[in-house]
């Protein structure tokens, strides 16, 4: 990624915007930006979902594919997830190869989907031995100003809410809707300016330090959990952050459940 | 199943979709919908849906890509993996780049480079939902984008392509009629001057078929160049 030209005279600014309490935008030290989740809005996937953070917006788009399943687990199906991070969404984002960056977003999303069980990979199941579903989870920035992380997290589990397994167009029977128990959520933490902010933007990416990722599911069980970037944490910083990340978790889970 | 085979057009000359031969399918327009770019559009078109941003003009790195005396434009054409019916896989292929290059060559066209030496002008289309003529979609949607960036070009480009089903030549050929089509003309359009700054063709036409399906595309150029204007005075004003 792009460095910024002035990055020490950045992390200054916030350093001193955090010992009076306040952010570079304007926000709560737990207050997350204008959020919007709209389902359905992409024609040609079997599910899908738009977020928009701010001015981070993001799609997500559930696609299905019919595979082998796995000797060992012949009547469970396949779940994948992906994250795109194209140029298109920034000025730092360099066109190539998937980015580290985009691949450790990818197996996060994916990781807190999958322990909340929310699939339940039996659910996908055609044949035993011969035929189950592949659900392919495909995250897309269209505009990265900061946290794709949430957005993705998001956007993915809103689309899995909204999917609908193909049968008819396989030839495997009739269409149904994608069956989805849970709703995890994802929340993402900065330390910016020596202290930990909630949904940090893209300034506060640049000029920040670690972030913690927590995904947490039905009565706060946590799925996922990830530690990225340089920097060190206390174990009371953890539950400072943990705490606040319950609170949202379930404000956004009620939002998710009732689209 | 071969073309012919399938009847796409009724006795009354109405298409599948309801259309007339001469007719283009709604198109919706959308300026500065990246909100972190320095120019972006959307277009809506039938049930394509295409995103495109602008960065720049920028330092060109790494320095060997740099001209002295123009800057570079740095295109790039992709599908989105749930853009089209069965998952596309993610990554650059033969046609991206193709597609990739020649919207480079028609957007090279018009865009004034020589303003700014040294530099870079990076374009981004990324189709989220594929129909059919995605890559006039993309084109035109490109256009919109460096006009948002402000960037100063000769002329928009207004990209539309023609094509012939059931040995009737017939106007955006939608993706039914694009799967058992017998021919495709794609073309880039100068709206000002009706100059040409993007030309393929495949298929089979006969001379007179090749005329009719030119001056199709010529006549929707003339009609999606008005959408363009009146999107572009929505947001910024001005006289229409």
């Amino acid at each position: 990624m792009a460095q910024p030209l002035v990055p020490e005279l950045l992390r200054a600014h916030l350093t001193e915007l955090a010992t009076r309490d306040q952010r570079a935008d304007g926000r709560g030290q737990w207050e997350g930006r204008e959020l919007s989740v709209e389902v359905g809005v992409l024609d040609r996937a079997e599910g899908s979902a738009k977020v928009q953070m701010g001015d981070t917006i993001v799609f997500c788009g559930i696609k299905f594919q019919l595979q082998t399943p796995y000797p060992d687990r012949p009547d469970e199906g396949g779940l994948m997830t992906s994250a795109e991070l194209r140029p298109l969404a920034g000025r730092h984002i360099e066109p190539g190869p998937p980015s580290p960056e985009s691949i450790e977003i990818g197996r996060v999303v994916d990781r807190g989907i999958r322990e909340s069980g929310c699939i339940n990979t039996k659910d996908l199941c055609i044949i035993p031995g011969e035929k189950v579903w592949q659900v392919i989870i495909d995250c897309f920035a269209i505009s990265d100003d900061g946290n794709l992380f949430d957005a993705f997290g998001l956007a993915a589990i809103a689309a899995l809410h909204n999917a609908t397994l193909p049968g008819e167009r396989f030839d495997v029977g009739e269409d149904r809707k994608l069956p989805v128990n849970k709703t995890p959520i994802m929340c993402s933490y900065q330390k910016v300016g020596g202290r930990f902010v909630y949904d940090s933007n893209r300034e506060e990416e640049v000029g920040g330090d670690e972030r913690i990722h927590i995904t947490l599911g039905e009565d706060d069980h946590v799925h996922s959990l990830q530690k990225g970037l340089k920097g060190v944490f206390s174990a009371s910083e953890f539950v400072e952050i943990m705490d606040a990340a319950k609170q949202r978790c379930a404000e956004l889970r009620k939002i998710v459940d009732s689209l | 199943m071969g073309y012919g085979d399938v009847q796409m057009i009724d006795e009354n000359g109405n298409r599948i979709d309801g259309r007339k031969a001469g007719d283009i399918r709604p198109i919706e327009i959308e300026m500065g919908v990246v909100p972190v770019a320095d120019g972006s559009a959307s277009m809506r078109w039938g049930t394509n849906y295409v995103i495109a941003s602008v960065y720049g003009p920028m330092e060109a790195h790494p320095r060997k890509i740099q001209r002295q005396e123009r800057a570079v434009l740095d295109v790039r054409y992709n599908m989105a993996p749930f853009s089209t019916t069965d998952r596309f896989r993610p990554g650059f292929n033969r046609r991206s780049r193709e597609i990739s290059k020649v919207t480079a060559d028609a957007l090279e066209s018009v865009v004034l480079l020589e303003l700014y030496p040294r530099s870079k002008i990076r374009v981004e289309i990324e189709i989220i939902c594929a129909e059919a003529g995605t890559r006039c979609v993309g084109l035109t949607a490109a256009s919109l984008a460096l006009a948002d960036a402000g960037i100063p070009m000769t002329d928009m480009v207004v990209s539309v392509a023609s094509g012939k089903i059931n040995g009737v030549v017939v106007c955006d050929l939608n993706k039914e009629e694009d799967n058992y089509g017998a021919a495709d003309l794609p073309m880039g359009v100068l709206p000002n001057t009706g100059e040409l700054v993007f030309l393929q063709m495949d298929g089979d036409l006969s001379p007179s078929e090749f005329q009719e399906a030119w001056d199709y595309n010529m006549e929707a150029a003339l009609k999606i160049h008005e959408l363009m204007k009146e999107a572009i005075a929505n947001k910024y004003g001005g006289a229409q």
